[in-house]
């Protein structure tokens, strides 16, 4: 296992396709950043096939710069996470590329801004209307924040990315209520955790994270490929469920 | 997936947690795990006792010891807090194992690791060699990486395992800066942050003879820590040293 070789060659078979990757130049985490042709790298060693992928200038800097820098550094095996901010004019950029999935960062020290109606009624109006694969970091919004977007907007496929281990008291509560709620794997890494949401909820609201470039998709491909479900369930979690919700997406391009 | 190398693992734990659910959490079903994943064998220390309860937590560990001789080993867990109490559990306990094994949790038990009523514990773990194992986090200032290498140069027979070893990418810095001051520091790599490259450069900087395996079973899933170990561009030389030679090696003694 010495070199770039890694033991997860039993996932090359899985269509991995990851909710959770950034990228581009990182202003805090240093070497950890990686360009297109790094990603990619990282990509092919853990056999995954596609991703969605947000860049770290639209969620540390500007939307439109970031976005700007999205489109240049986009691969064929990316779907590109563009982030969107809540006045008209992103709206309306938004609608002209026709995304199939946005990432948003409403966090004070991020875009700053409220996703509640009186603030963000028209942009969350557009993406529940095209079925926008919409992501959402849970340290960027509160758990009541949440609830009332989900309450307001019931029909938006919200995917909760970076949800830790110690949510499921929030969690569980909001998956019943809300059908199209959705996490990321990359985190979600008690002990049989993974599996044990999948005996009491089923695999569909779960999607195969791995957080690069910070974390190694070594650690959540562990726990997806040692976790004691079936092999339906495993490859849902891999890539399908996440396949099945972008097709969704109303005239996406992007 | 599985270790190619029958683990001795560092850190895990007996009992459940206040903040989220636990899953799977007794001990047979964290036999089971070990089997699966082939961990040998687990040192534990009591979730209770690094909460609230120090006595009848390791009463807890003593049963479990006492139920599987030969697949677990026990940390005393001592609390500073009630006067006289750590070295009279210290005493009760000392049948675990020698040299002493000893878990602090300055966090949980909210006094600094440096303070004066740790010190008899201290002036214990030198005298005896035990072998100590501390929760640590990034600039905490009750157990900060930082803390150590003035205690390990007072303690210079105990043996200091840092605790997830700061859990952040800043904590692993401060980590190895510890333990580049003092001989007896050593990294535990449980902890719920798999950062890429953590492990690459820490086992430049250190060298391959401080780095123990741990898994933090059942609280973290034990295969995440594993997947980044196995993924790891190191030499397989390291991947033996970690999973299990070091660790078996400190408790020796030797």
């Amino acid at each position: 296992m010495s070199g770039s070789e890694t033991p997860f060659s039993e996932v090359a078979a899985w269509n991995l396709f990851d909710v959770n990757a950034r990228v581009g130049p990182s202003g805090v985490h240093g070497e950890l950043a990686l360009d297109t042709a790094g990603l990619l790298e990282e990509m092919d060693r853990f056999h995954i096939r596609e991703a969605v992928v947000s860049h770290w200038t639209a969620e540390e800097y500007d939307a439109e710069t970031g976005n700007r820098a999205l489109a240049r550094d986009l691969d064929a095996r990316f779907t590109p996470a563009w982030a969107a901010l809540p006045d008209e004019a992103s709206v309306a950029s938004l609608a002209a590329i026709q995304p199939a999935a946005v990432r948003l960062t409403p966090g004070t020290a991020q875009h700053n801004f409220s996703t509640a109606p009186w603030c963000a009624g028209p942009l969350f109006e557009y993406l529940q209307e095209h079925a926008v694969v919409t992501l959402i970091a849970r340290p960027d919004i509160e758990w009541p924040a949440l609830a009332a977007l989900l309450e307001n907007f019931p029909r938006l496929p919200v995917v909760l990315l970076d949800i830790g281990y110690r949510a499921d008291r929030h969690l569980f509560p909001l998956l019943r209520r809300f059908p199209m709620l959705h996490f990321d794997s990359a985190t979600y890494l008690a002990h049989r955790q993974l599996e044990a949401f999948v005996e009491q909820h089923g695999a569909g609201r779960v999607l195969f994270g791995s957080r690069l470039p910070l974390f190694t998709p070594g650690s959540a491909l562990a726990v997806l490929a040692s976790a004691r479900i079936s092999d339906a369930d495993r490859l849902a979690i891999a890539g399908g469920n996440l396949h099945h919700l972008l097709a969704r997406a109303v005239g996406r391009t992007a | 997936m599985r270790s190619p190398i029958p683990i001795a693992d560092c850190h895990g734990h007996v009992g459940t947690h206040p903040d989220f659910p636990a899953y799977h959490a007794e001990s047979a079903e964290m036999v089971a795990v070990m089997d699966h994943l082939n961990i040998e064998r687990l040192a534990v220390t009591s979730t209770l006792a690094c909460y609230n309860d120090c006595p009848r937590g390791n009463a807890e560990v003593a049963d479990v010891l006492a139920r599987y001789p030969d697949r677990f080993w026990g940390y005393v867990t001592v609390n500073p807090n009630p006067p006289g109490q750590a070295l009279a559990e210290l005493e009760k306990w000392a049948a675990f194992h020698t040299p002493p094994l000893i878990k602090f949790h300055p966090s949980l038990h909210k006094y600094p690791v440096h303070g004066k009523h740790y010190q008899p514990v201290w002036d214990y773990a030198n005298q005896t060699g035990a072998v100590v194992l501390v929760h640590t986090w990034d600039s905490d200032p009750n157990c900060g990486p930082l803390l150590f290498p003035a205690i390990a140069r007072q303690c210079p027979k105990a043996r200091i395992l840092l605790g997830h070893s700061g859990v952040t990418w800043r904590g692993y810095m401060q980590a190895v800066e510890a333990a580049h001051a003092a001989p007896n520091l050593y990294l535990d790599l449980s902890g719920s942050q798999r950062h890429r490259l953590i492990l690459e450069r820490i086992v430049e900087a250190l060298g391959l003879e401080r780095i123990l395996f741990g898994s933090d079973l059942p609280f973290l899933e034990a295969s995440m820590t594993l997947g980044q170990v196995l993924a790891a561009r190191i030499p397989d030389a390291a991947r033996e040293m970690i999973l299990r030679n070091n660790f078996l090696r400190l408790i020796s003694g030797a």
